[in-house]
């Protein structure tokens, strides 16, 4: 099932030399920890820029969104077999 | 003579999603999109619906059952009803595109653009020869695989021109690395059909056969006389392409484009005229925006709609015909208030009141690149002052920071339906 959400989320994240790789995801009361990093894509809404982390764990795809303008993270998508 | 790379991705936006969501690799995907589609509309917190979309890429898996690129997604379903299908995130796409068009510059001075996955380099420098190029677009394939994901898998041609070079990256996919140097050129054409040429359709293959030329070995027995007879300048090209000879100019200039429009499907019917109105100015903001950015100026306004054939029935078969009309503009605009004027004048001549309608566009063509004309300038003074307030908000905040009061309603969802591929605003 693959689902389009805009739910805030707190995120612990790792800092590897300049990237930043997002490590715990909690989102309500579901706990994601991120196996894989498959994808990261920035945007541009103006001047802010926005980082998108396609990751995945055993079992999801969670599709992360980073504001860097007022630092803060939502789940977007999510996606389950 | 020039050494130049064709180079082109395999199912694209499919091989994008596959890279990003690990669930859907080897598996039938198809990605979904309007052909020219939108921008931003009123979605009204309804969910997008996937019945109004087609198949704009296919994954090598879903081609292999038969989903085809242009699809209607009701019959893509049918066909494969285990197919997953997605809905487009240009964003993603556009990052891949920036990093592999990154990627050949690092090799080459003249990259040139074809499409979104798509590109030639004049490789001439830095391969030297035949050789060289192999282990190039080696390495080129490397640094996609390391940079875009090992998802995304390209096929390279390598030739003496353009028209080869791309006839030889598209005869082998995926993932497909095909040299055809001077020598072979003539060998390799021979074994290609007609409708493996960019730059042959059906309606020349067609003619072609009429004249009793059935491939490209007869095509260069025909003399340059009849071509000219038949196909005027086109005759020229093809009596060239039967010899393997073809453009070898890798040019990395962007073109001014012709016309900037936004167009967008709902996921429902637009009943009410206050919402085509509201979504009219949004649309008209969002040209008005990409015009003043790259500073042009419009003396033609068109507009279409499309109406649901059969209301309140959804799905592919109450889609009714578009229509759409024009308007000369005498002095040149640039303000988004005034293409919503225009266009809907026009809608509102050529729309059927009594149909909801489906999908809505606003296009601007006749385009100046210039600063604003002294005497516009005067006159409108007070306003260009207030649109290039509104356009430095718009720049440092992103589209959405402004709206005009009457479009604060409209929501642009995540991949909502009728996305459109230029997202730069
Ligand atoms: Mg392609």
């Amino acid at each position: 099932m693959h689902e389009l959400l805009n739910d805030p989320i707190d995120v612990t994240v790792d800092f590897i030399g300049h990237r930043v790789r997002p490590k715990i995801i909690k989102w309500g009361n579901t706990i994601f920890n991120t196996e894989k990093v498959n994808l990261v894509h920035p945007a541009r809404e103006g001047e802010n820029l926005i980082f998108y982390f396609s990751i995945s764990d055993h079992s999801h795809f969670l599709k992360l969104r980073f504001d860097t303008h007022n630092m803060e993270w939502r789940l977007v998508e999510l996606y389950t077999d | 003579m020039s050494i130049i790379l064709h180079l082109d991705f395999n199912s694209f936006f499919a091989s994008v999603e596959q890279q990003a969501n690990p669930f859907l690799r080897n598996k039938a995907i198809a990605v979904g999109g309007k052909s020219g589609g939108a921008g931003t509309g009123s979605t009204g917190g309804r969910a997008p619906l996937l019945a109004r979309t087609v198949v704009t890429t296919a994954s090598r898996e879903a081609k292999a059952l038969g989903i085809k690129t242009a699809m209607g997604s009701m019959e893509a379903m049918r066909i494969l009803p285990s197919l997953i299908m997605i809905q487009g995130d240009p964003q993603k796409y556009s990052e891949i595109t920036k990093r592999f068009l990154n990627i050949m510059r690092r090799y080459s001075d003249a990259v040139e653009q074809f499409s979104t996955d798509e590109a030639f380099a004049d490789i001439t420098q830095a391969a030297g020869d035949y050789f060289g190029a192999t282990a190039l677009a080696l390495q080129i394939k490397e640094d996609i695989a390391r940079e875009c994901g090992p998802y995304c898998t390209v096929s390279i041609g390598i030739a003496p021109n353009k028209l080869i070079a791309k006839l030889a990256g598209e005869s082998r996919k995926p993932d497909g690395l095909t040299v055809v140097p001077p020598a072979d050129v003539i060998n390799f054409i021979d074994s290609q059909p007609f409708s493996a040429f960019c730059g042959i359709g059906s309606k020349t293959e067609e003619k072609l056969t009429e004249l009793g030329i059935s491939d490209v070995k007869s095509l260069r027995r025909a003399p340059l006389s009849l071509l000219r007879s038949h196909f005027k300048n086109q005759g020229d090209w093809l009596y060239l392409a039967a010899r393997g000879a073809g453009d070898d100019q890798v040019s990395d200039k962007v073109e001014d484009p012709k016309s900037i429009g936004h167009s967008y499907t709902f996921p429902y019917d637009l009943e009410l005229e206050a919402e085509l109105k509201t979504n009219l100015l949004a649309l008209s903001d969002k040209v008005a925006f990409r015009m003043r950015r790259d500073n042009f100026y419009a003396t033609q306004v068109s507009a279409f709609v499309r109406h649901a054939r059969f209301p309140g029935v959804a799905g592919p078969s109450s889609a009714g015909a578009g229509v759409g009309a024009q308007h000369k503009i005498k002095d040149g605009i640039s303000d988004g208030l005034e293409i919503y004027k225009n266009a809907w004048e026009i809608i509102n001549k050529i729309r059927d009141k009594e149909m909801p309608i489906r999908l809505l566009g606003v296009s601007v063509s006749g385009l100046i690149k210039s600063p604003l004309p002294s005497r516009l300038f005067k006159k409108d003074q007070k306003t260009h002052r207030a649109l290039e307030a509104l356009d430095e908000i718009q720049n440092k905040f992103g589209s959405d920071s402004w709206r005009r009061a009457a479009t604060l309603k409209t929501v642009f969802l995540e991949r909502a339906s009728g996305w459109h591929y230029d997202h730069e605003i």
